[in-house]
Parts: structure tokens; sequence; C-alpha cells
């Protein structure tokens, strides 16, 4: 045989080798799998995303929070870790970090589409997020995440909310944020010194009384000290700018009510008992 | 690559001649995909830069969708993954096809077809991501209307690569001409395949994540990794002016690699909801991958002894020697890192993102680099303008290579043994850390220093500013000796007799 059919022969059946065992098997075995109802009459799980949900996954697809989350629970018998205090090894770290209730198995995805595992924690598995958090959470952290967490490296995703100047009252939508998080959307704020000196010039008595009023057992503030002068900048930090509110977009409403149906590691399927 | 040793020298000289008009027909297309290249090797790193840095200091550049983390990491794969590696190793192929088998390139309209097809692809896929419409796929991030542009550049160049080696005028096939005939098959079909099941007709469930690490590490496995070994393959006794140390080993070498690498992968899903045996037949394929990484270490290193102060002077031997250590070291290690207790640490950390930097920068991207080195002066004529210029791209891009994977190995272990162990909080993670990812940073700009350089370089020559080349090579030093081999061998450039250069 010539040196090219060789070759030829040769690549074409290592690779249909590799196609057959590695990519057709398994579709084989795993393609068509039923969702799951344990009386007939039973809703069946799990269920394709709908609507706003389904534009929320997507919002996350391009937004590649997928390079810093994964969505998949592991065994309780995956990894090990020694357990000081018992002196013993002990395994399974997903569903002890209260990620999820079980492991996830291949029935959890079959209306995913695409499949986001994830290969990356960065930020914590989000399988079951939807159990863990409230929707207004969602906004805040999703709006910027050193808002609850300080040590976060995630990034604010402030581009999703809007900064718009009040036109009547304020929206039921607005974030509750103080102004050290909504002056410059996606950072935190802070007046200098100078800056905070010729504010509390112009509204210091306004932000005064207005601590007074709000602060139920309130400090006895002496604004001609630099400490109570900083007590009254942390409160009106916490307090939500007068003229200006943050509304999500749809995208972050789309976002959120995604992260809220994420519940694929609670559901008691058969599969996945160990 | 025997050097044949020729007794009469007009013999020598007609020799010379026909590889010079060899070359001087790849000119036009292969500098086009080279330039590219390059052009998408500096975008590639602008976004890792931006990427890496936002990952320990959030604030930086945020507050606009386009350069939000996600979507700059993505594109920053599309960039070097198939923008900079696949378009420098379709060069290699078109380059190392046509002198192995000494004939001219044809036709070389259709190739700046290809290259322009698989440039149109690149951009759609980089600019389509940041713009919102990437796939979060890893390594497949490419919007869907970038798809087939990039299946029909490639298949263009496979058709050539294959009719060039039909028209061979050398009987002797060599191992590097195995590795690009092979690659060149099996990387449009990869590709079609993993996008027809992923995107045309999805596939449900965890089957696309199954396709999804089968072509990913097939990507590397059975596109840049032959053709990076088969160019180290070529480089290494061309330079030396010696053959290779044993031929029946890079046969060995090459079938071991098609049949074992393909099967490697899915220990990336290890611990996920797929059926375990899946993760195993993958371990098995990884440890069976000691055979052609032996095989191929045995051989390039062998070729080696005894002239490693040749490092000294060649520049492109030393990129590219260092690309084979680089290749022998990341498959001991990913051997390794395919066995259950390893990867139970190291999957979901930084670590795999170092093992990955290690194979397509060390060894992949220097072994390019290496090829440049060599192949540019040849098709312009031109030597390379400054050996200062050289060794900071070298000394940038090793150190850089060595400091980034480095700070991720370590990074990655902790945050692995971190991870699995929950009475550890996730903040304490993300303050461990956080220092090296800065340290990568700085790796990075290091790396990036080093591609500007090159990228000065490379402009110099292409644009006729460079030393013309009739007096040999630009090393680094000049040889001690007088008539070292690599002064023979290298034949000054010489005019093919019908055809004229306009310089
Ligand atoms: C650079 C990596 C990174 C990216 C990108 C990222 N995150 Fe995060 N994420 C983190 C980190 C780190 C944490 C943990 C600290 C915190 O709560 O902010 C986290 C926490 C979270 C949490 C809380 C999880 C929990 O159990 O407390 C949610 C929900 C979340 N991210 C959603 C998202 C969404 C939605 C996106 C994409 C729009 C995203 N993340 C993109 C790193 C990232």
């Amino acid at each position: 045989m010539d040196r090219g059919m060789v070759l030829f022969v040769g690549a074409l059946l290592t690779f249909t080798s590799s196609w057959l065992g590695l990519v057709l098997f398994p579709f084989w075995q795993l393609q068509n799998q039923p969702p799951y109802r344990s009386e007939p009459t039973d809703d069946p799980y799990p269920r394709p995303l709908q609507g706003l949900a389904w534009v929320g996954m997507k919002v996350y697809q391009q937004s590649g929070c997928m390079y810093c989350h994964s969505q998949q629970i592991r065994s309780d018998r995956f990894g090990n870790w020694w357990e000081e205090p018992i002196g013993m090894m002990r395994t399974g770290g997903d569903i002890k970090r209260g990620w999820g209730l079980r492991r996830t198995v291949p029935r959890d995805y079959i209306y995913d589409y695409p499949t986001m595992l994830g290969t990356m924690r960065t930020g914590p598995d989000l399988s079951n997020v939807g159990s863990r958090y409230s929707a207004l959470w969602q906004h805040i952290h999703t709006y910027n995440p050193r808002a609850f967490n300080n040590w976060s490296i995630m990034p604010s995703f402030a581009y999703l909310y809007r900064k718009e100047k009040i036109v009547g009252s304020r929206s039921e939508k607005a974030l509750p944020l103080g102004r050290e998080w909504t002056v410059h959307p996606g950072y935190r704020w802070r007046p200098s010194e100078a800056e905070w000196e010729l504010i509390l010039r112009e509204q210091g008595t306004y932000i005064l009384t207005s601590y007074l009023a709000e602060t139920p057992q309130p400090d006895n503030l002496n604004l001609a000290t630099l400490q109570g002068k900083r007590q009254l900048l942390e409160y009106w930090l916490a307090t939500p700018e007068e003229d200006w509110q943050l509304v999500p977009t749809p995208q972050a409403e789309a976002l959120v009510a995604y992260l809220l149906t994420l519940r694929k590691a609670e559901y008691p399927l058969p599969e996945a008992k160990e | 690559m025997a050097v044949n040793v020729l007794t009469r020298d007009d013999h020598r000289l007609q020799a010379a001649r026909h590889r010079a008009s060899i070359d001087l027909s790849c000119r036009g297309p292969v500098l086009a995909f080279c330039t590219t290249a390059l052009f998408w090797l500096l975008v590639g790193s602008a976004l890792a830069l931006i990427a890496s840095i936002k990952l320990h200091s959030p604030y930086f550049l945020t507050g606009s969708s386009v350069l939000t983390f996600g979507r700059v990491r993505m594109a920053h794969l599309q960039a070097v993954a198939l923008g900079w590696s696949s378009l420098a190793a379709m060069a290699a192929c078109l380059w190392l096809m046509c002198r192995l088998s000494r004939v001219e390139l044809t036709y070389p309209r259709m190739l700046y077809v290809a290259c322009a097809l698989w440039n149109i692809a690149t951009t759609l896929a980089v600019g389509g991501i940041l713009l919102g419409d990437g796939t979060s796929v890893e390594w497949l991030d490419a919007p869907v209307y970038a798809q087939p542009f990039f299946v029909a550049g490639v298949g263009l160049v496979a058709g050539w690569v294959a009719a060039t080696f039909r028209r061979r005028q050398e009987s002797h096939v060599y191992v590097t001409q195995w590795y690009i005939l092979a690659a060149v098959f099996w990387f449009p079909w990869l590709y079609t395949v993993a996008t027809l099941m992923i995107f045309w007709t999805p596939v449900t469930g965890v089957v696309q994540p199954v396709i999804n690490w089968w072509f990913n590490h097939n990507f590397l496995g059975l596109w840049l990794t032959p053709i990076g070994v088969g160019t180290a393959y070529y480089l290494i006794p061309k330079i030396l002016g010696r053959p290779i140390h044993s031929y029946y080993l890079s046969i060995t070498g090459f079938w071991a690699l098609a049949l074992f690498y393909s099967w490697a992968g899915m220990h990336h899903l290890i611990g996920g909801p797929i059926p375990a045996w899946l993760a195993t037949a993958s371990t098995v394929g990884s440890m069976m991958m000691f055979i052609p990484v032996i095989a191929v270490a045995i051989n390039h290193h062998m070729t080696m002894i005894g002239y490693f102060h040749r490092l000294k002077y060649s520049p492109s031997l030393r990129f590219t020697v260092f690309g084979a250590i680089a290749y022998t070291a990341v498959s001991f290690q990913g051997s390794i890192e395919s066995l259950k207790d390893f990867s139970e640490v190291t999957h979901f950390t930084h670590y795999t993102v170092g093992h990955a930097h290690l194979g397509a920068y060390g060894f992949v991207a220097m072994i390019f680099f290496g090829l440049y080195y060599y192949m540019i002066p040849r098709l312009t004529g031109r030597e390379w303008a400054s050996s200062r210029l050289i060794r900071l791209h070298f000394w940038c891009s090793a150190i850089g290579i060595t400091l980034y994977f480095t700070t991720l190995s370590i990074a990655g272990w902790w945050q692995g043994r971190m991870l699995n162990n929950p009475n550890v909080p996730f903040a304490n993670i993300i303050a461990y850390i956080q220092p090296y990812l800065a340290l990568r940073s700085i790796a990075g700009i290091l790396m990036t220093i080093g591609h500007i350089a090159f990228a000065i370089l490379f402009i110099v020559n292409i644009a006729g500013w460079g030393r013309l080349r009739t007096a040999g090579p630009t090393l680094f030093v000049e040889p001690v000796q007088q008539h070292t081999p690599e002064v023979a061998t290298s034949v000054p450039y010489l005019r093919p007799q019908s055809v004229h250069l306009h310089q």
C-alpha cells in the first residue's frame, strides 16, 4: 500500500475508535432519558426552562458566568480532607458545603442547552443556588458582589442595572442600596475628607436631623469632632441617594429569574441515592 | 531529515536553488498566515492581561459588558487557540509539507482565500463573544455563525496539504509529514462533528459536555500537538545538521499518539454527572500516552545530545528545544493529572489552567516561535534585525511561562485541597489564591513584552528593512569555531534562476 493510504486508513481508524467510544456510545446510553415521575399523576422532574428564566439562562451563557461557577454536585464519596478534631479522612465536600442535598445525575440536565457543568470553581457551585437566596439578594449581589462580601472577586454586573432620575416616587424595583454603592455604579464610593466637609457645610443639618429621626437610639454626635463627622458619614453612606434610583434592566430581571430556578440538587431522584 | 553529503558543489547549489524556489512559491500565502497569526497573538495577549488582572482586582475596567471577565476570557481563548496557534499551525503545515515533499506550492490564491476565511471566522468569534454572542461551551465559545468559516478555511488548507503530498518528488516520507497529514485530516473532522452535535443538531444534557471535552482535548492532542511535534522533528535535526536519533521510534510515537491521545479528555469531567466508565477510559488513554511521549522525548532529546552548546547560538533552536522539553513535561504532567486521586484535588482549580498554558504556550507557541525564526528569513530573504530583541523575546517568554506555570500550579493545588475541605470558608480560599493570581498577571505582562519584541522584529523583517540574507543567519553570538555545521548547512539565500524578487 502507498504510504499515504496507510496513513489515511490508520488515522481514520484510530479517530473513529475514539469517536465511537467517547461520543457515540455515551450518546446512545444517555440520549432520550425521560423526566422522572414518582407517581403517574405527579409533576415531572425536571422541567424545561421557560419565558424569563430561559432569557436569563442566555444572559448567564453570554456573560461567561460558567468560567467561575460550576453546576454539578459531586458524590459524597468524592475528594477527601483530614478532619483534625476526629483525626480521620473524610470525603464529599460539595454536599457538606451546603451546595446541594444530593449529587447531580444526568437526568438533572436533560433540558439544559447548553449544559454548563463548568470546569472552574473560582466561585461556589450554583446547581442549587435557587434555594439559597432571595431575588433581592441576587439583584444586589449581581449589581456589586462586594456589597455583601467585601472579599469577593466576582465582577460587578452593574451594567445590567440602570441609574435613573426619580420621577414621582421611587420605583418598587429600585435596589435598596446606600449611596456608597450607587454613586458610581459598579464601584464603592466614599467622599474625601474635603468633599465630606463641603457636603456637611451644605447639607449637614439636614443629614443630622434625618439621622436623629431614623436611628432608634441615636448617639450624641458632635459634629465638631472628627469622630462625630466620621460616624455621620457612615450613616449617610448607607442611605439611598435622594434623586436617583437603580432599577434592574430586563436582562437583570431575567438573570435573577434564572438563578432562582436553579434547584438541580434537591429533588429526590432514585438514581442519585448513594 | 538526513542532510545529504553531496560531493559535487553544483549539485548542492542546485538543491539550494530548488529549495529557494519552493520557499518563493510559499512566500505569499505562508506570510499571510504568519502575519495574521501574530496579529491574533497580540490581541490574545491583551485580552489575557485584562482577564488576568480582573481576576484579582475586580474593579479593573468594570462597568462595560464588552470587557466583563467571562467574555474576555472566552475571547482570549478564541484569539490564541484559533487565531494565533491555528494560523501558525497552518503556516507550518503548508511550508513544511512543500519543503519535505520537495515541490512548489501551487494555486496560492486559494490559500489567500483560506487565510481570509479563517480570519473572518476568528474576527466573528472574538468580536461576537465580546458583543454578547459567546456560547459558554469551552473552547467552542465562537458564535454559531463563525463556525462555517472555520470549517471552510481549514478545509481548503487540508486539501492543499494533501495535494502537495500527492505531488511529492521525494520518495522518503519523513515523520513530520505523517504528523501534518494526520492533523489536517483530523481537525476538520473533529471540529465539524463537535459543532454539529453540540450546536446544529444538539444532543441532550450531559452528552454535550462529553462531546465538548472530547473536542477540547483532541484540539490539543490531534491538531496542535502533532503539528508542534512535527515542526520540532523538522527543525531540530535541520538546524543541527544531523539526522534524527531513530526513525522507527518516530513512527512508533506517531501511531501511539494517534491511538491513545484521542481517548484522553474525559477526566476533565471527573466526578461529574457522567457515567464513571468514561473518565476511567480516559485515564487509561492518558496513561498509555507515556508511550508516544517517551518515544518523542528520546528522539528529540537524544538528537540534541552533544549539541547543547548550539543553544547558545541559534534562536530558533533555543525556542524549539524549550518547546520540546515543555512537551515532555506537560505530557507527563497530563498523564499524572488524569489519575483519580490527583484530579480529585486539581479539578475545578487554576492548576488546570497552568497545565493548559504549559501545553499551549510552553510547548506549542514556543515551537512556533522557533519555526518563525527559522522560516521567515528563508521566505523574505531578510535576516532578523536584532539579536538583542530576539533574546528579549526568548527570556520574557521563557521566564514568563515558567512563572505562570509555577504560580498557578501552587495556587491551584492548595485551592483544590481547600475546596475539598468544607470546613475552609470560601473567603479564605479567595484570599489565598489572590496573590498568586497577581503574580500570574506579572507573568502575563512578561510574556506580552516578549510578544511585542517579536512583533517588532517581524514587522521590520517583512517590511524589508532587515539585512539581506547573504552572510548567514542572525545568531545570539557568533560561534567560536570557524566551520561549524551551522554555518555550513545554512545556504545563503539564493534567487531562483528565472524568478525575480522585488526588493
Ligand atoms: C471572576 C469569577 C466570577 C464570575 C465571572 C462570576 N462569579 Fe459569581 N461568584 C464568584 C465568587 C468568587 C463568588 C463568592 C463570593 C461572593 O459571594 O461574591 C461568587 C458568588 C456568586 C453567587 C453566590 C453563591 C453563593 O452560594 O453564595 C452567585 C449567585 C453568583 N456568584 C452568580 C454569578 C452570576 C450569575 C454570574 C454571571 C453573570 C457570576 N456569578 C459570574 C466569582 C465569579
